[in-house]
């Protein structure tokens, strides 16, 4: 049947899995369980990226240069522009941040929902590992080229974090919070 | 290392797992496992027996003995599915559909490919559909344990430790077998013979992963604002039932 190259990756597979469950068992690395804490947590998270999002629009307008590019003064542009790249690259890396804790929260609340879509996991985790690459190269161009020259990558991030924001909206939104753990105490052991 | 010291030592083992499990009543907890456990020391003491005493049958004994311990270790499986899986009845149903779907993909697979070749004679094909029965086996495992390892469940030692074993001994039967049917199998004499001492690891693994109880993880029900909630729940009816009484004892006549 399946070739002997595939099955000899297959046993790799399952004997890296063995050992990551193994490894991933100690408490240094294993993870408590979701606190009412970390629920209130990830809502303040997402209204905070969703906030942040409509203002970095206003903060990459053209305008803006437009406007200090007439007063002719080239050292309050390098100022502007430079000042206008940390903050880009500020919130790109908040973001980056906001969506992985999200991620992260929305995995381990798989248990506590009971009607997961397989269709929608799939599609999720697919998206999620193309926005992990892709905002990493956002935020190599940013750093490079500034907000202003990288306008379409700018353009993308806000797109793809707009839309994980409105899923893990809707998914915050279908939990029931009382199913979760207090913060003083954690869901296990 | 002799082959029959070996497998006297995997009788041994496999003895004991099954007499601590009855001693610390992990037998009730595991029982799938329990039963896989004291069938393969079942085909064990027959295998040996056939060694000793009919050496000509060994081969045949093998072979058909494997099959039905490669289909019996299925039940450990189900055993881990269901164990891991209890308190997550959202990533249950999403693994169930998942292993539903590898599992009749390489089950089709493995048929078509068995059926379609006609040369083979008995102890090959029996061989063939041993190994069919690890791949599928193989790719169950690699789906259940790449959910747990994505969903980050959590598992009790008692369980971590039955996995790990399994995991352990099925990787390395697919890494062998897959070199065992290479054309000429050169490179998988010097891994044939890593199989016995991988089983004996493998036991050692189950023995002291089972060798007491250990606490399983909490029900996500019994955490301590659920428990809040009932109670306000509770005291909230409670005071609507004393209203509704009063109420209907004030519109009396």
């Amino acid at each position: 049947m399946i070739g002997p190259f595939l099955a000899f990756v297959l046993g790799m597979v399952i004997l890296a899995l063995a050992f990551y469950i193994l490894a991933g068992s100690s408490p240094k690395t294993s993870k408590p369980a979701v606190t009412v804490n970390d629920y209130a947590k990830a809502r303040e998270g997402l209204e905070l990226v969703l906030f942040e999002t409509a203002a970095i629009e206003t903060i990459c307008s053209v305008e803006d240069l437009n406007f200090i590019a007439r007063a002719g003064n080239d050292d309050v542009r390098r100022l502007f522009l430079k000042e206008r790249k940390r903050l880009a690259l500020l919130w790109l890396r908040k973001t980056q941040k906001v969506v992985a804790q999200l991620m992260d929260l929305h995995l381990r609340l798989a248990s506590y929902t009971y009607d997961p879509n397989p269709g929608f996991e799939l599609e999720l985790n697919a998206k999620y590992g193309a926005f992990v690459v892709l905002s990493n190269i956002v935020l190599l161009v940013l750093w490079v080229a500034g907000p202003f020259k990288g306008r379409r990558s700018i353009a993308y991030a806000i797109r793809t974090s707009g839309h994980f924001c409105m899923v893990f909206s809707l998914r915050l939104e279908r939990l029931n919070p009382t199913r979760l753990g207090s913060s003083r105490e954690s869901l296990v052991h | 290392m002799s082959a029959s010291l070996v497998s006297w030592a995997a009788i041994v083992l496999e003895g004991v797992i099954l007499l601590r499990g009855l001693r610390n009543h992990l037998i009730h907890r595991y029982f799938l496992f329990y039963v896989y456990v004291s069938f393969v020391l079942l085909v064990d003491i027959v295998r040996l027996c056939c060694y000793r005493f009919a050496p000509h049958f060994y081969s045949s004994v093998y072979w058909s003995a494997e099959l039905l311990v490669i289909g019996a270790s299925y039940i450990v499986v189900i055993e881990i599915f269901k164990q891991v899986l209890k308190h997550n009845p959202g990533t249950a149903r999403l693994a169930e559909n998942l292993l539903l779907i590898v599992f009749a993909c390489t089950l089709v697979y493995a048929g078509s490919d068995l059926l379609g070749d006609q040369s083979l004679s008995l102890p090959h094909a029996i061989a063939e559909l041993a190994r069919d029965l690890r791949y599928i086996e193989a790719a169950l495992l690699a789906v259940m344990l790449s959910l747990f390892v994505r969903y980050r469940i959590s598992i009790g030692k008692n369980l971590r430790g039955l996995i790990v074993g399994y995991a352990f001994w099925v990787g390395i039967n697919v890494m062998i077998l897959s070199m065992w049917f290479l054309p000429g199998h050169q490179a998988s004499v010097p891994l044939r013979r890593a199989l016995p001492p991988a089983y004996l690891i493998t036991l050692l693994i189950w023995c002291s992963a089972l060798w007491a109880t250990r606490p399983e993880p909490v029900s996500p029900a019994e955490n301590e604002v659920e428990r809040d909630y009932q109670i306000l729940a509770a005291r909230t009816r409670s005071m609507l039932a004393r209203v509704s009484n009063g109420l209907v004892k004030a519109m009396r006549p």
